[in-house]
């Protein structure tokens, strides 16, 4: 994934041919990705998290501040259990060398990310995220346990990609969510699939300082099936909470059950230099997703 | 006899117009009593659980302050920028002994629009309930509720006609080539110092200079104006799920600190326990991220002592495209927080042990004196 030709960094190029994919992507169903992105929305946050598919504001923890507690519940033993169906995230920033590394250690759990009403919390995950020299695209190691078993998470992608190829094209999609805050359900994978590819750019993105949430899927541009694979071209709006900026950023997301997923991007900043993904980030090395 | 029949109907029509009267005034009566009636039945109808756009916002004022006439007046607070007017709304028990204000404010940032509807749910709370609820009407008795349901009328308007994520005010500058100041930097404490921006174009653009604009004056005059029984300064934001304590411009605390801070973490108990929503408190320097220039910064450096700001739902998931579904429960909890918050200040003030303390220190004094005369 990281450092892999096939999927960011390539920066937004005209569809002209349909490179193969790379060996070295990482098969991921598409569920997993979403376990990624919830992944990489947590890191910094130390503290309970409720659900998948609730982003969870984070600020910097520890590595900036190395007096400063985890935003919510750290260690307090007490108030495990406390919220019904959370479970208690410790965190341990630890700062290698103060302002050119950041280490922090996360543990929490995963679920579902469209839950069933009921349903039980699925994985205990762990996690090492590591920040140098202030510098974007965190490496990340992770480990979980207790996630669905693979046959269902290919059965459940391919549930997801059936209903996506059903959808009428071109579609009719002006905001989601709209301005009241509705995602109509016929439209919810659009949502999904919107928000698996921008959170790769945010983890693109994503510093010890510097932190995002999508806002809003603002266009859709195209919505394409051919050869099978589902190809996506959108623009979201990306909060960034620290400057409290919108970022939009153009997504071009190719995506077929059981294969890797290809993200290009290409977003408009501001101040900064326009971040097309090919900066050096602090995942130098390309990291390996263990136990998946 | 058909004499008779014909003089009576001709006095029957001659004699009405005579006297004024014709169909179109019964029906111009007819429409009145329609209207009004329709108009109470529009409070009626008003939904606390959806968005309202401005249009709507100042008509559910009007119906408000006409329906509980005895207790809420609409004042006029300013024009803003697009010369719109600007107005609040003043809860008060009329009675004989002094009050003490309660301000609160909400949509000074423009996306975040389910500040606005917790200002409108505040008020339906309060007024539905003044009567029978001894809370409230305890509240009632020694607290004025002044309520500003959207400071920022011009940038609010202006997400739901163009751009739903607009933050800023809507003023001209750099001769029309760049719009909006960031009214939550733009107050007179330690303005533009840090956490801010001198350009046009970035979000947290402080203005042309402190108080440059016409929102911040309106408000910034009226505080001023009443600052001495001014107890309690809330602004509403969202989102973050945070109660925010002075300052953004210096990790200095202000001299209550312990003390807002420990109210404040009452309130987020009670707020968790409506729906278990998890709320941080601490300054805002703290926990959020250095401002200068702050709504919530200045009014505690004039000395109102009780100077928070809420952020309300969520935590990211929709930021500031909150779902109208999440309205309700949002309101409920961040009520229960409202009030938490003003029955500390209302124990503080008027409370048993602080009556008892001034009953005590009379009987001293009483006694004192008696034992002096009798020297």
């Amino acid at each position: 994934m990281p450092g892999s030709s096939c999927v960011i960094g390539c920066g937004l190029e005209t569809r002209k041919e349909e490179p193969p994919f790379s060996q070295h992507c990482f098969p991921q169903p598409l569920w997993l990705l979403l376990i990624l992105t919830y992944l990489i929305e947590r890191l910094m946050m130390c503290r309970d998290m409720p659900a998948v598919n609730e982003w969870i504001s984070f600020a910097p923890c520890g590595c900036s501040n190395p007096r400063a507690s985890c935003r919510g519940r750290t260690t307090q033993p007490e108030e495990v259990g406390s919220m019904p169906g959370t479970e208690l995230l410790n965190s341990k920033p630890r700062i290698v060398n103060p302002k050119k590394e950041c280490q922090v250690d996360l543990v929490f759990t995963t679920d579902r990310y469209n839950p069933e009403e009921g349903e039980e919390r699925l994985g205990k995950c762990s996690a090492r995220v590591f920040f140098r020299n202030q510098k974007p695209r965190p490496a990340i190691n992770v480990t979980c346990t207790r996630l669905i078993e693979k046959n269902k998470r290919q059965q459940e992608d391919y549930l997801l990609y059936k209903h996506m190829k059903q959808l009428k094209t071109p579609l009719d999609v002006v905001s989601i969510p709209d301005s009241h805050g509705h995602i109509d359900p016929s439209l919810r994978p659009i949502w999904d699939l919107a928000f698996l590819g921008g959170s790769y750019v945010m983890w693109e993105k994503t510093t010890q300082f510097l932190h995002y949430y999508m806002a809003q899927l603002s266009s859709v541009n195209q919505w394409k099936t051919n050869d099978d694979a589902i190809d996506f071209d959108y623009t979201v709006l990306l909060h960034e909470f620290s400057t409290q900026e919108i970022i939009p950023c153009r997504i071009h997301l190719v995506w077929y059950p059981g294969k890797p997923l290809k993200v290009k991007y290409h977003c408009q900043e501001l101040q900064t230099p326009e971040a097309s993904g090919t900066e050096e980030g602090s995942a130098v090395a390309p990291t390996e997703l263990n136990n998946f | 006899m058909k004499l008779l029949l014909g003089t009576l109907y001709l006095l029957g029509i001659l004699v009405p117009e005579e006297l004024g009267y014709d169909g179109s005034l019964a029906q111009h009566r007819r429409e009145v009593v329609e209207e009004t009636v329709s108009q109470r039945r529009g409070l009626d109808a008003y939904s606390y659980t959806r968005y309202h756009p401005m249009e709507e916002i100042y008509q559910w004022m009007i119906q408000i302050s006409e329906k509980y006439a005895e207790v809420v007046t609409q004042h006029f607070l300013g024009m803003t920028y697009e010369t719109r007017p600007m107005y609040y709304l003043k809860i008060s028990q009329p009675s004989n002994n002094p009050k003490k204000i309660i301000w609160m404010d909400c949509g000074i940032h423009a996306r975040e629009w389910i500040a606005p509807a917790f200002c409108q749910w505040f008020v339906k709370e309060i007024l539905q309930n003044y009567k029978d609820d001894s809370r409230i009407k305890k509240l009632l008795r020694n607290l004025d509720f002044y309520v500003l349901p959207v400071l920022n009328i011009d940038g609010y308007i202006y997400t739901w006609t163009t751009d739903r994520l607009w933050r800023k005010s809507r003023s001209s500058h750099n001769n029309g080539t760049c719009f909006g100041t960031d009214l939550n930097r733009n107050f007179n404490v330690s303005w533009c110092s840090i956490g801010a921006s001198r350009n046009c174009q970035d979000i947290t653009f402080c203005g042309t200079g402190p108080v440059s604009e016409p929102e911040t004056k309106a408000v910034s005059s009226l505080i001023e104006s009443k600052k001495d029984n001014i107890v309690c300064f809330l602004t509403m934001h969202s989102f973050g799920q945070l109660i925010l304590t002075p300052y953004g411009y210096t990790k200095n605390k202000s001299s209550n600190h312990e003390e807002l801070i420990q109210v404040g973490q009452k309130a987020a108990n009670a707020l968790k326990e409506k729906h278990g929503t998890n709320y941080r408190v601490g300054s805002s320097a703290d926990i959020l991220y250095a401002t200068s220039g702050s709504s919530r910064d200045w009014a505690r450096d004039i000395g109102i002592p009780f100077s928070y700001t809420f952020e309300l739902r969520d935590n990211g998931t929709y930021g500031f495209v909150l779902p109208e579904a999440q309205i309700q429960a949002t309101c409920e909890e961040s009520m229960a927080a409202i009030l938490s918050v003003l029955d500390d200040v209302y124990e503080k003030y008027w409370g048993v042990d602080s009556a008892g303390k001034a009953a005590s220190s009379a009987v001293m004094l009483g006694l004192l004196f008696s034992f002096l005369s009798l020297l």
